[in-house]
């Protein structure tokens, strides 16, 4: 557990801090690149997804999990030097005010938003009602054009037992399923691993890649936001989620099933994630092609109300433990062979 | 190469006929009479999008194998839907009139008292509604609902009706193609433009292999665009489009990109892609190498069959390229003829630049 543990604070800081919004994710794919040197084959595919193989004898799984973060587009900067910009992704624009947006070349810009008559101080804030202030006054149009894409500045920190970043939903899945390879080097599956691009856009990365490597069993490890009644049973800090029921999904329970024999044989303690309303990349992949069986794994998180999200350290580090035991291999149905 | 010219005849031909989602044939009969003798395969897919394949030229000497695959350069997919949005008659009232609803987006407010282009006959009726001295006050201040309205044929029972309309038939606007110096207006621009923009550069054989799609369906939800891409399983995709123009009294500025006459509009992203960035920079690159002047698509808004075909198969890298128009989705629409002449000529370009440099 140690080693997953330091190996998940080690990482985590600079992928919380690496660019890639949906859809220009080179930042974050570096950052991986890096972290997973020695680990595998790794590949790039049309839609940006970083993909790594590491072959086996035995099914064909598929894990997958999300890199992209939050971001905004300009769709034009004006001689003032003040910007109008579209989102990326599904945050509500009110949790993205004040936050730096930063380019990938390292230019920043500030996000504030117009606070109109009657405005209910934020609450029912429109995207269009945002704006960009990049300081540069007449210049500001040539130095961002329409089409620049930027994220959202992520500055992690370590409060007591939580991960605090903004980018906490994209990046703390990709932590442990880094730490597990590395815990986990041999692998009785041929093992392909997708870190998916544009998820915020409708698990547009997960859905080419399942295509691509048409797996015989797919593992989404991802965060899911607690919030509101229907996620109140669950806990941040109480252990990793394992997905019975979202948007457009339900639990393969064969796939389930080896989930929660990891779980037990990892002694990591679960809960359950049953939602309506939100899902993951795990709807995309289970239905590539003609199916296939899928499973999710979800860490718990709390949002804060602005940009960044509360993650607590011990469920990454139990994902990671978890992933990491189903790929070393977990006894068979009936438990004690 | 010097790129082919922007068939202006075409667009005349495509525009007035009718092609209402799901009902594209007589678009797809002009367009493959305009295309045949010069593709090496054309179809009719299963959903009815008109695909057609076609090979560079060979080199004129002899190379070795390695060398002509690598001069050859990738697939390419060209995409333009043939379809429109429009009218369904889904009710045929006793007294002949034809109850409708819309097929695709139209803004309701633009509707009453326009002619529209019944069936396969082309039957004329006007759409109606209660005149407004017979509207209570407030509601004559409302936009009236597509329910309310009756699409009027000169029918006075149903079985006059009957005899030349069915349920199931489709309306489309009644405009004429007209040409006013380099203004051309009609009705489909959305995506007629396209279509023509496609059949210019297929008849003069592109410079890398392409499979050139005419999709079906596009307005009610990129339909024939996503199992058309998945057949051609193609290396890069670029989809050519007409889209909105923002200039009007009382829009600033900012918000009036593109323009209608500013060139090729490119998109960076919309509400179903995030083009790649590779190929918006290739054509950013061509327009700037060719002195073709390009302008950016306001990001955010809309979204195209590029969407569908991007996350077909295990991905496409993919691009659109569009012409701006005035008032498309309405009866009658403005577009300035050097912008598809631009488009085709920064989309043959770009072919070109694709054969050298696409890895």
């Amino acid at each position: 557990m140690s080693t997953l543990e330091s190996n998940v604070d080690a990482l985590l800081p600079e992928l919380l801090a690496a660019f890639g919004p949906s859809g220009r994710e080179s930042g974050v794919r570096r950052a991986l690149r890096k972290a997973l040197r020695g680990l595998g084959t790794l590949s790039e595919d049309a839609t940006g997804n970083l993909r790594l193989h590491r072959p086996g004898r035995g099914p064909r799984l598929l894990l997958a999990t999300p890199m992209d973060a939050a971001g905004v587009i300009v769709t034009r900067v004006d001689a003032s030097g003040l910007g109008r910009v579209t989102l990326l992704g599904t945050r509500a624009p009110v949790e993205l005010v004040g936050s730096t947006v930063v380019f990938e070349d390292g230019r920043k810009a500030l996000l504030g938003y117009d606070r109109g008559p009657g405005s209910k101080n934020g609450a029912d804030l429109e995207a269009d009602q945002l704006f960009l202030e990049t300081g540069l006054g007449k210049k500001g149009e040539r130095e961002f054009p329409v089409g620049s894409v930027g994220a959202i500045e992520d500055r992690p920190a370590r409060l007591g037992e939580f991960w605090c970043g903004a980018n906490i939903e994209g990046r703390a899945g990709c932590a442990a399923v880094v730490a597990a390879l590395r815990a986990a080097r041999s692998s009785r599956y041929d093992l392909h691993v997708v870190f998916a691009a544009q998820s915020g856009l409708g698990a547009r990365g997960a859905t080419t890649g399942a295509f691509g490597i048409d797996p015989e069993l797919a593992v989404v490890v991802d965060v899911a936001h607690i919030e509101g009644r229907e996620t109140a049973g669950i806990a941040v800090g109480k252990g990793p989620c394992l997905g019975l029921k979202e948007s457009g999904y339900v639990a393969h329970p064969e796939a389930l099933a080896l989930l929660k024999r990891a779980a037990s044989a990892a002694r990591v303690k679960t809960q359950w994630l049953i939602r309506e309303h939100e899902g993951t990349d795990a709807r995309a992949i289970r239905a590539a092609r003609i199916g296939v069986p899928t499973a999710l794994v979800a860490i718990p998180a709390r949002r804060s109300g602005a940009a960044f999200s509360l993650a607590h350290a011990r469920d990454i580090t139990q994902t990671a433990a978890l992933v990491a035991k189903l790929l070393a291999g977990v006894p068979a149905k009936g438990g004690s062979r | 190469m010097i790129a082919p010219p922007f068939d202006d005849a075409l667009l005349g031909r495509l525009s007035e006929a009718s092609g209402v989602s799901g009902g594209e044939d007589a678009v797809r009969r002009i367009l493959i009479d305009d295309v045949r003798d010069h593709v090496d395969t054309l179809e009719i897919d299963a959903l009815g999008s008109l695909v057609a394949r076609i090979s560079p030229a060979a080199p004129r000497s002899p190379r070795s194998k390695g060398s002509r695959r690598s001069r050859r350069g990738p697939h390419v997919l060209l995409c333009a839907h043939m379809d429109e949005v429009g009218l369904m008659v889904f009710a045929i009232e006793k007294d002949g009139r034809l109850r409708v609803r819309r097929v695709g987006g139209i803004d309701q407010r633009i509707l009453v008292g326009q002619v529209f282009r019944v069936g396969a006959s082309g039957l004329r009726g006007v759409l109606g509604a209660l005149p407004p001295h017979l509207v209570s006050r407030p509601e004559r201040e409302k936009v009236i609902s597509i329910e309310d309205m009756y699409l009027d044929i000169g029918a006075s029972t149903r079985e006059e009706a009957e005899r030349h309309v069915a349920v199931g038939d489709y309306a489309c606007f009644d405009t004429a193609y007209e040409k006013w110096g380099s203004t051309r207006k009609g009705k489909a621009f959305d995506d007629r433009v396209g279509c023509t923009v496609l059949a210019s550069l297929v008849k003069k054989r592109p410079p890398v292999p392409v499979t050139a799609v005419w999709s079906v369906q596009e307005e009610v939800g990129l339909r024939g665009a996503g199992a058309a891409a998945r057949r051609a399983n193609a290396d890069v995709a670029i989809v050519l489009e007409g889209t909105a123009s923002g200039e009007a009294p009382g829009a600033s500025p900012g918000e009036s990109a593109p323009l209608m006459g500013g060139g090729p509009a490119l998109t960076v992203q919309d509400r179903t892609l995030m083009a790649d960035a590779r190929l918006v920079d290739l054509l950013e690159r061509t327009g700037k190498e060719r002195k073709i002047p390009t302008q950016w698509k306001r990001p955010g808004v809309g979204g195209t069959d590029a969407g569908r075909i991007s996350l077909s198969g295990a991905g496409i890298p993919s691009a659109v390229v569009s012409v701006a128009c005035r008032y498309i989705h309405a009866p009658a629409a403005y577009l300035d003829v050097r912008d598809p002449q631009r488009v085709t000529a920064l989309v043959w370009h770009t072919l070109e630049s694709l054969r050298k440099e696409w890895t």
